[in-house]
């Protein structure tokens, strides 16, 4: 695997060491080594069964790796609690969206912005009438252009709503470090259009591990690109050394001897 | 040395007990996901057919295809009308419909049955003891329960390692992608598990009534001690509920024979009656927390 | 005003006119039965809180309507016989006496609920089965407080200015407690705690993720629905003057979570309806006859299968769920 950039003297916002993950015989996650750096889209491509999924969620806290290390900032959160990552920067948005069904499309975005208070634990105050908690939440609804649903449930809302709502709930968390996993999944052509503009306009404000199927989109929008195949990482680059790689095409398309 | 053996001797008859009314039960746990209080009551019903067979006919064997047939035909309508609306549902539905079952059962039977049926005798080419060693003679009866567990235990293997119903059971049918691309109907292999299952509670039922007391409320005792095997021994595996029927009955009848002794010599005699039936009593819940608090999945889980 | 809140104001105003409707047909029996219905109805919405908003299922809550009872009972016996308890003259002031069954319920409820945290699923259901059934046959060994026959106690416990010895106090006294306790529960659900809780039953992966400690959340609530239902456990020794192991049994949570579903779960008033429901289905059909659970099964059954929302549901129409 050869990382052709070269690397700058700051420190990575998210750095990933050797990392393994298997399920008895099968090898989800096979040596894996990457960093996103502030600011950066670091796209993570490769087919079917790559172990894109696992990979984040080893990184998010949801599995555990039998070997390597993951850092933030420097820091080892290998082994930190899934439910502490949240509060050390770490936002992760899912490829089955994870939503509160039967609560309102603001009653999910403020339960994001309630983690970040130190409200929590409040036995007392009505949470849904604590402006607080709701006028962040409506913020975040109107940046996604989700507003005017607030008031429905998320069982009323049609899929590409739900991806939006997906979406603003991970930029609620107030996170340094953004894992999108699939963030476009299901999505039509139009509801992709925006989709892309809005994680253009994501750019420099985030370090973004940004796992999608659609290559145009990845390669549009990504500083560097991983390609995952079997759990292996066959390479890292720009888009347009990955599209010029023959290891890559070999992968995608098969050898024509 | 014989009391030690009579100990062992009446933990794996429990253990038989136990692991004819545990391996539907996992089953149904492991592949169907399905929480069923019950269990228990198809138990009960067997023994209640059992002893309206025996007392009008005076045949222990009619009394066996009665206990089977009638607790396998109850435990087919309920999969039917209830259970099978229950496979999407969480625990929590499936808790509360089967607690239903569960007293719905208990009345049905004191309707048709009365309250306290008739006393089931050992059959007589059961009863008498042997002697299984010096010093020690054995109830044939408890021994043919060991025994019908044992082939219980054997069919059961045969039928999950060499039929492609097994096959199915061993791969966790639960994903319909799968099971659909071999041809199989999961609805009726769902089926077909829950009646096993009634079946061999209805086995266990006509076995434990000349032993044990046949009255209502039976099935809540057994469902609760059976509960505890499968969660001490992995939820659907077989294999699972084999370990924690021995570990359970063992725990239970060497509990029953010493504990009481032990306490007798560490506690005055005012106390140590009620102290020791006590911790009699909570002692399989003692071992299931110890598991659970180590091993939260039980021992050997069916892997998924 | 809308629907909802005319259902619950309507029960409860049915519920304080309850002393005057008997006097007015002349049945006292029927302040008993709703001073068993209000004492039950605590122990449900308690139980709801972690049932219907937590998703736990806990089968072990009996145990601190037991422990409650109990703590009550011993303490009476001990007055009775004039005996002392570790030095102490012991009190027959309810203050006291009910506070002490709910921390101790509660202390009970931080053992078993940190114990039983760590499992979930059947397991979770199983391991507070069996401290349930741990503590039932404590109770049944318990010879010198009467065993397996319970223990019966001469008379209630004393509060300042009310005398609740008197039967029609002592309902108002409960249903006092009880409004209370609903109303401090609703404060709870609506609270950002409870936002967080319901937030383990939705979606508990994404609860996580956002940064939400599952265990201190659903301790928390089981603490405080332990304290409740072992309130209820006190209140119910105090009325029928007798405590027994029953009162732990397995089978009584399986009643109280009856109680919650047929009412309408999740809800808090919903278990309010759902044990008058209950107990109105078993005094009704033990008239007719005594195998009363051949109805109360299918209906039960029922309500599980096609309704989930109860009785509460449909009574308060589609914004009767939070």
């Amino acid at each position: 695997m050869t990382d052709t950039l070269s690397g700058s003297t700051q420190t990575p916002k998210l750095e990933i060491l050797n990392l393994k993950k298997s399920f008895g015989a099968l090898a989800a996650t096979n040596d894996v080594s990457l960093t996103v750096r502030a600011g950066e889209i670091h796209g993570l491509i490769g087919p079917n069964g790559a172990g894109k999924t696992t990979l984040i969620s080893q990184i998010s806290g949801e599995l555990i790796p039998d070997s390597g290390q993951i850092f933030l900032d420097g820091v080892d959160i290998t082994r930190l609690p899934a439910y502490e990552r949240a509060a050390v920067g770490l936002a992760r948005s899912f490829q089955i969206s994870q939503l509160y069904n039967d609560l309102t499309v603001e009653d999910n975005v403020a339960m994001a912005v309630q983690a970040q208070t130190n409200k929590r634990f409040n036995f007392w105050r009505e949470a849904r009438k604590d402006p607080s908690l709701r006028e962040p939440a409506r913020r975040a609804l109107d940046q996604v252009g989700l507003l005017d649903r607030a008031g429905l449930r998320v069982s009323e809302l049609a899929h590409g709503e739900k991806r939006q709502l997906e979406l603003a709930i991970a930029l609620s968390l107030k996170a340094s470090v953004l894992l999108l996993d699939e963030p476009m999944a299901g999505l039509g052509a139009e509801e992709s259009r925006l989709m892309k503009n809005f994680l253009q306009d994501l750019k420099g404000k985030y370090a973004i591990l940004l796992v999608e199927h659609d290559m145009d989109i990845v390669f549009a929008l990504a500083d560097r690109v991983t390609v995952l195949v079997y759990g292996t990482p066959i390479f890292t680059g720009t888009p347009a050394e990955v599209r010029e790689n023959e290891a890559v095409r070999d992968a995608y398309l098969g050898r024509e001897d | 040395m014989a009391m030690l053996v009579e100990q062992i001797m009446n933990g794996l008859q429990y253990s038989a007990l136990l692991f004819l009314l545990a391996a539907g039960l996992t089953l149904i746990l492991g592949i169907m996901n399905v929480v069923n209080l019950a269990h228990g009551s198809f138990y009960m019903i067997g023994a209640f057919c059992a002893a309206a067979a025996v007392s009008s006919t005076g045949s222990f064997l009619v009394a066996v295809l009665a206990a089977v047939v009638g607790a396998g035909l109850y435990g087919l309508i309920v999969e039917r009308l209830i259970i099978s609306r229950l496979y999407h549902r969480d625990h929590l539905d499936q808790v509360l419909a089967t607690l239903g079952v569960l007293m719905f059962t208990n009345a049905l039977v004191t309707v048709v049955f009365g309250r306290n049926p008739p006393f089931v005798a050992i059959p007589s080419f059961l009863s008498g003891s042997i002697q299984i060693m010096p010093g020690l003679n054995y109830p044939i009866m408890r021994l043919a329960f060991i025994a019908a567990g044992v082939l219980v235990a054997v069919g059961l293997w045969f039928l999950i390692i060499k039929t492609r119903v097994g096959m199915l059971v061993r791969a966790g049918a639960d994903d319909s992608e799968m099971v659909d691309a071999l041809g199989i109907n999961i609805r009726r292999l769902f089926m077909l598990v829950f009646t096993i299952g009634a079946f061999l509670c209805g086995f266990a039922g006509v076995m434990a009534a000349p032993l044990l007391a046949v009255e209502i409320g039976m099935g809540e005792k057994m469902l609760i001690t059976t509960l505890v095997v499968i969660v001490v021994g992995g939820v659907g595996s077989v294999r699972g509920a084999l370990l924690g029927s021995l570990l359970v009955g063992m725990t239970d009848a060497f509990g029953r024979a010493y504990i009481p002794i032990w306490m007798s010599q560490l506690l005055p005699p005012q106390y140590s009656d009620s102290v020791s039936s006590s911790i009699v009593s909570a002692s399989i819940y003692i071992l299931m927390a110890i598991v659970l608090l180590v091993r939260p999945r039980g021992l050997i889980p069916a892997q998924r | 005003m809308n629907r909802k809140n005319f259902v619950v104001g309507l029960i409860f105003v049915i519920l304080l006119l309850v002393p005057t409707l008997a006097d007015a047909v002349s049945n006292s029996f029927l302040i008993n039965t709703a001073t068993r219905f209000v004492i039950y109805a605590l122990a449900a919405v308690s139980l709801d809180l972690v049932l219907g908003y937590g998703a736990m299922i806990s089968f072990g809550h009996a145990a601190f309507f037991g422990i409650g009872g109990y703590v009550v009972a011993i303490m009476a016996h001990h007055m009775d016989m004039g005996e002392t308890i570790f030095g102490w003259a012991g009190t027959n002031s309810a203050v006291i006496v009910w506070i002490l069954a709910m921390v101790f319920a509660a202390f009970i409820g931080l053992i078993m609920g940190f114990l039983s945290l760590r499992t979930t699923g059947l397991q979770f259901i199983m391991i507070t089965l069996a401290f349930a059934q741990m503590l039932y046959f404590v109770l049944v060994g318990l010879v010198m407080y009467g065993g397996d026959d319970g223990l019966s106690i001469t008379s209630r416990n004393v509060l300042p200015f009310v005398d609740i010895s008197n039967n029609r106090t002592f309902y108002y006294v409960c249903l006092a407690i009880l409004i209370f306790w609903v109303w401090l529960c609703r404060r709870i659900v609506k609270s950002p705690f409870g936002m967080v809780l319901r937030g383990f039953k939705e979606n508990e992966r994404r609860n996580i993720n956002l940064g939400y400690a599952p265990l201190r959340y659903k301790l928390s609530a089981f603490v405080f629905s332990a304290a409740g239902t072992g309130l209820a456990g006190a209140l119910w020794a105090n009325y029928a003057l007798y405590a027994s192991p029953d009162m732990a049994a397995w089978l009584k949570s399986g009643e109280f979570m009856a109680m919650i579903i047929l009412g309408g779960m999740g809800t808090i008033f919903g278990p309010v309806l759902g044990t008058a429901v209950y107990l109105g289905l078993e005094q009704l059909l033990t008239g007719w006859t005594e195998n009363w659970m051949l109805f109360l099964g299918p209906v039960l059954i029922l309500v599980v299968l096609f309704s989930k929302r109860g009785l509460f549901g449909w009574l308060a129409g589609g914004k009767s769920h939070d």
